[in-house]
């Protein structure tokens, strides 16, 4: 229609008149410009990534607006931190927030494949080809590549904790715990085999604790079956420096009382009023008071308990009573700590004192004390629990030649290693995970994705009609992946990527890859460089479901303030 | 000699009338539909909206884009009432009538400009779209028999969905959406479908549950040490606090005694563990509450191995008392097993990153959730949107189990008809007829433009094969070619163009019969909006 490009309309007055509020204040594309500036803002966002991707992908520093530094190579991180304003560039972000939220692992690829189709999609479109065209020859082409991925799976052996830590530490390669990569790889497994429930293939995060605490190195970083919670002793006098500073308090067979209530006198929830109209009843108020105390410590002590954590504090008048008892006490530990230590020692959580017995006790074979090098920083870690279900994982980092430098910048920068290195074992866990829900594996290294564009370029062949040309692009934009792995290794892309598509063809062995780390040589099954087919599948499909929802606009009404187009 | 003017409106008061302005509404009401226009058909394609507080919409719902398009001028807004009501009515086809109304607009608009009254124009097209509606009401199909039926569902909701964003999988949603419409009782109530949305996954990974699912809520410590897992459970469904507080707001007491202290104490708790005991005593191993459950209550169920969650929405508990039975209730006091929803089974269960709580198997079978997934936030929201439109069609069409053929199909059979109907009047009125039977062959001729086809070329054919009595022959986008569509199974339910004519011809006729508009001038608190400069 001859107006669907004017906004304004004149009546035959010459005046205009507006049909839509503030019509004039709003941007409007239309059409295949729509579209092309849609896919220059996508892939300006894809290309910052690029360089992420794989073991020899570069980090990226994100200065926040308040001055907060976060230096990391996780596409999904990159992404939140950038702050991306355009409208299509944030459709982005929510891609690789998603494989973020299903996967947790890949989301750099995912953005970098969703980049590349749409790159292929602006040279069909310059040919005319209508754009739910491309992306329904895409979609046709996604499922040949499912396929094929399918095919080339290999059976994952989940028993095997060998495995398991070498995937892990494909996932860890990239990221900047490879030095202590094995060991954060065995901390990971460990971790969620600890939780896992193999019977549903369900693993929760939620019994999986990440503690860090800034001094020490990577190296130092532990996995403690069972919890640790940044608290002390609720008295400095309380047992632990009856033993030596470091590590200290050993109580074999400990029963652990865990309370929901304050360590002092109840009080009713309504509104209340004491009249104290006399010296005595001031006296009889602080004689119940003290009665209380004593009757609760005294509930405590006869109920066998040998730690009291309270989720609520307790003032110095109990807390000396306590000392004075014998009976060593945490206090103000948080909702969630209270409800991992409930699972992992077994107690019920008791909300009354009157209610303590001894069968609502849950047992400990080790609590502690941590403290930490010259500073002050103690935790508390409790172990040897009876249940193994809740595990924290206690990471430490800043390194030695971060301590000395004492410039603002550079204590930001020890604080993000630790963070970086949390956003690392959060990766790696969610891998071992996906491999618990399903056990099916492809090898890394781009080899998957040339497999699979190895076999969508030969299915394109067979398919007639302009969905052709949407298959071709299909696997070029597959291919993309291997290209920056190669690209970012320092290799010589185009030169690596086709040796490595000739031998894969010659001889049909879909596990060659990009080696990307020289290990002298392109078999990922011998590297044992192993991604999961569910990490992969999610990445093609997500990937192309957003470049069809990218491809399917064609018209943008923007109030203008916002720049448009312009990313 | 100069008169004073006599002032009869306000100063600012903005007052048109005359030919001009039933022109400049038609005009008005047309650049509404270019609006929506490119979004008909399964080549549609999508407007990306965003609004002044920054928030994105991307759809093809014409009711919807038309709601963000946020149209001012007083004419032009009947369009969106159009599209609104069509969305209220059956769900779907909310562009087409769109389309539609305009296009009876524009086809009347040159008879305006000759001076035609439009008082004859309305008379005109109303008594054509009486004989459009006969004409429809005799070319509908009726589908009987159980699995037919079924299959013309199915039908229904992919030509619903093949315009949307997840055409690519509408087989397996239209299914999907058919199972779901069969669980509902007799009154098909809407909102006993819940959609929940979550981030992430494949749009394969979308499931229907026969059942309740939920976001597992706000939760206590205490929480993770309930069972996750039951089988042949009863769930209490409640509208109490469980909660140690203040029974009585306002209220204070005073104390003068120490000891009495205690005795308050112990009475609030008493009043809680009260509560909680006749739940645990009727048997009921989940317990559910629209109020929050506090802590204490959290760590009582799990020391009695049951399952609590508390503030539920009210939708949620609604969807389980229609799925497992069982009533609500706002006090523990009369709880007993016949109060209790029952269903089969229960658990918990990672769905992206959100733990979901699933009830199935469940007793009455009167409610089911859609889980749905998807790559972005947009993609799910215009996913609900797409399905929500399938969901009432498929509604409408069970109620009303007659269909005709889509892509155009009808629209050019109804064009004939009208068209040979015309050549029997006598009168002006003949050129009204013939210009309104001109008007359906928009809607063909817009679905092979978005399609990028040749439409004259197309519609020459189409006008061809229906005048040799091929009344089912509509566009085949996927071949790109001319065909039969009630074979190709493009159905839609025959009440959706019905209602799509009517509304179409009543809101052309409210425009038509306009002919003066006073708009009272903005008063100044009221912004500074842009009003209708120059009208």
């Amino acid at each position: 229609m001859a107006q669907a490009s004017a906004q304004l309309l004149f009546d035959e007055s010459g005046q205009p008149f507006i049909v839509m509020r503030e019509q004039e204040n709003q941007k409007r594309i239309t059409g295949v410009e729509a579209v092309k500036s849609h896919i220059l803002a996508a892939r300006a966002v894809a290309n910052t990534l690029r360089t992420s991707l794989g073991p020899r992908g570069l980090d990226k520093m994100l200065v926040s607006p308040d001055g907060d530094v976060t230096i990391t190579n996780d596409g999904a991180t990159i992404m939140e931190k950038m702050d991306v304003q355009h409208h299509v560039a944030k459709l982005m972000v929510e891609l690789s927030k998603s494989q973020d939220h299903e996967i947790g692992d890949g989301t750099t690829g995912v953005v970098v494949l969703a980049g590349a189709l749409l790159e292929e999609a602006e040279k069909l479109i310059d040919r005319g080809i209508h754009p739910i065209k491309i992306a329904d020859g895409f979609d046709l082409a996604c499922k040949k590549a499912l396929e094929t991925l399918d095919s080339i799976s290999d059976k994952f052996p989940v028993e095997n904790r060998e495995r398991l830590v070498e995937t892990a530490q494909t996932s860890l390669g990239s990221k900047i715990v490879n030095r202590s990569i094995r060991q954060f790889a065995e901390i990971a497994v460990d971790a969620v085999l600890s939780v896992a429930d193999v019977e549903t293939k369900d693993v929760n995060f939620e019994m999986i604790k990440m503690e860090g605490k800034v001094g020490g190195r990577l190296e130092d970083t532990i996995l403690v079956k069972g919890i640790v919670i940044d608290k002390t002793m609720s008295h400095p006098q309380m047992p632990k420096e009856l033993k030596n500073a470091k590590s200290t308090l050993f109580m074999f067979n400990l029963q652990v009382a865990i309370l929901t209530c304050p360590f002092e006198p109840p009080k009713p929830k309504t509104k209340h009023k004491l009249d104290i109209t006399s010296t005595e009843d001031f006296k009889a108020l602080r004689e119940y008071e003290r009665e209380t105390f004593e009757t609760m410590i005294r509930q405590v002590k006869e109920s066998g308990a040998t730690l009291a954590i309270c989720q609520w504090g307790f003032d110095d008048e109990a807390n000396h009573l306590l000392q004075a008892n014998d009976l060593p006490a945490v206090r103000w530990v948080g909702g969630p700590e209270i409800e991992l230590l409930a699972i992992a020692t077994n107690a019920r959580i008791v909300p009354r004192f009157s209610e303590l017995t001894k069968e609502k006790l849950g047992t400990a074979g080790l609590v502690r004390e941590i403290t930490f090098g010259a500073a002050k920083d103690r935790m508390l870690s409790i172990e040897q629990c009876p249940n193994n279900k809740a595990v924290t994982i206690f990471v430490r980092g800043g390194n030695k030649m971060v301590s000395w430098s004492y410039s603002s910048i550079f204590r930001i920068f020890k604080f993000q290693i630790i963070d970086e290195a949390k956003r690392a074992l959060h990766d790696a866990l969610c891998v071992i995970r996906n491999l618990v829900r399903d056990s099916r594996i492809v090898y890394g290294g781009g080899s998957a994705e040339l497999a699979a564009a190895i076999q969508v370029a030969k299915e394109a062949d067979r398919i007639d009609g302009i969905e052709q040309y949407a298959f071709r692009a299909f696997a070029d934009a597959l291919e993309s992946i291997p290209m920056a792995l190669a690209e970012n290794s320092g290799l010589a892309p185009i030169e690596a990527l086709s040796d490595l598509k000739a031998k894969q063809i010659e001889t049909k062995n879909s596990f060659l890859g990009i080696d990307a780390v020289f290990a002298g040589t392109n078999d990922m099954k011998e590297q044992k460089v192993i991604e999961t087919l569910l990490s992969k599948r999610e990445q093609i499909s997500l990937a192309t479901q957003v470049v069809r929802m990218i491809l399917k606009i064609d018209d943008v009404r923007v109030p203008d303030d916002e720049k448009m187009g312009s990313y | 000699m100069m008169r004073p003017p006599i002032i009869l409106l306000k100063d600012g008061t903005e007052n048109k009338q005359g030919k001009g302005q039933i022109v400049s509404n038609i005009n008005a009401c047309m650049v509404v539909a270019d609006s929506v226009r490119t979004t008909l058909g399964p080549r549609g394609l999508d407007k990306l909206i965003v609004d002044s507080k920054g928030h994105t919409t991307i759809s093809n719902d014409g009711a919807t884009i038309l709601k963000l398009l946020d149209i001012v001028f007083p004419a032009a807004s009947t369009m969106v009432d159009i599209a609104r009501s069509q969305d209220a009515e059956v769900g779907d086809g909310t562009t087409s009538v769109v389309i539609l109304a305009a296009e009876i607009l524009k086809q009347m608009k040159p008879f305006i400009e000759d001076g035609v009254h439009p008082q004859l124009l309305i008379r005109a097209i109303g008594k054509a779209c009486e004989k459009t509606l006969k004409e429809l009401a005799n070319l509908e199909i009726k589908i009987s028999g159980e699995a037919e039926l079924r299959e013309m569902l199915v039908k229904c909701a992919a030509t619903t969905l093949s315009s949307k964003l997840v055409s690519q999988e509408r087989t397996f949603f239209a299914n999907m959406i058919v199972d779901a419409v069969n669980t509902l009782d007799a009154h098909l109530p809407l909102n006993m479908i819940g959609i929940k949305k979550v981030n992430g996954g494949n749009l394969h990974e979308s499931r229907l549950v026969k059942g309740v699912a939920f976001q597992k809520a706000f939760s206590y410590a205490g929480f993770e040490m309930q069972p996750k897992k039951y089988t042949g459970v009863k769930v209490a469904l409640l509208n109490v606090e469980l909660e140690l507080k203040a029974e009585k707001e306002n209220a204070e007491m005073r104390l003068t005694n120490v000891s009495d202290f205690q005795a308050v104490v112990d009475a609030e708790w008493n009043i809680l563990y009260d509560k909680l005991q006749k739940i645990a005593d009727s048997g009921a191993n989940v317990v559910l509450s629209k109020l929050p459950i506090g802590d204490v209550a959290t760590q009582w169920f799990a020391d009695r191995d049951m399952f609590c969650a508390g503030r539920i929405p009210q939708d949620d508990l609604d969807r389980l008392m229609a799925a497992c039975g069982g009533s609500v209730l706002t006090t523990v006091s009369q709880i007993e097993d016949s109060v209790l929803g029952k269903c089969g089974k229960f658990y918990e269960q990672q769905v992206g990153s959100e733990r979901y709580n699933f009830f199935e198997e469940c007793s009455k079978h009167q409610a089911c959730t859609l889980l749905l997934r998807g790559g972005a936030e947009q993609f799910i929201a215009e996913t609900e949107r797409s399905l929500h439109d399938a969901i009432m069609i498929v509604r409408r069409a069970k109620k009303n189990d007659s269909i005709v053929a889509g892509g155009g199909a009808i629209e050019m059979e109804l064009s004939r008809l009208i068209r040979d109907q015309a050549r029997t009047i006598e009168g002006k009125d003949q050129a009204f007829w013939m210009a309104y039977a001109q008007a359906f062959e928009m809607i063909p001729r817009q679905l092979c433009q978005n399609a990028g086809l040749d439409a004259l070329d197309v519609l020459n054919k189409l006008r061809h094969r229906h005048a040799q009595g091929e009344k089912w022959a509509g566009i085949d986008i996927h071949r790109e070619a001319v065909g039969d569509n009630l074979v190709a199974c493009v159905w839609e339910p025959s009440i959706v163009k019905r209602n799509a004519i009517t509304a179409a011809t009543e809101a052309a006729c409210l425009v038509l019969s306009i002919d003066q508009t006073v708009k009272n001038a903005r008063s100044p608190s009221g912004g500074q909006m842009p009003g209708l400069p120059g009208m």
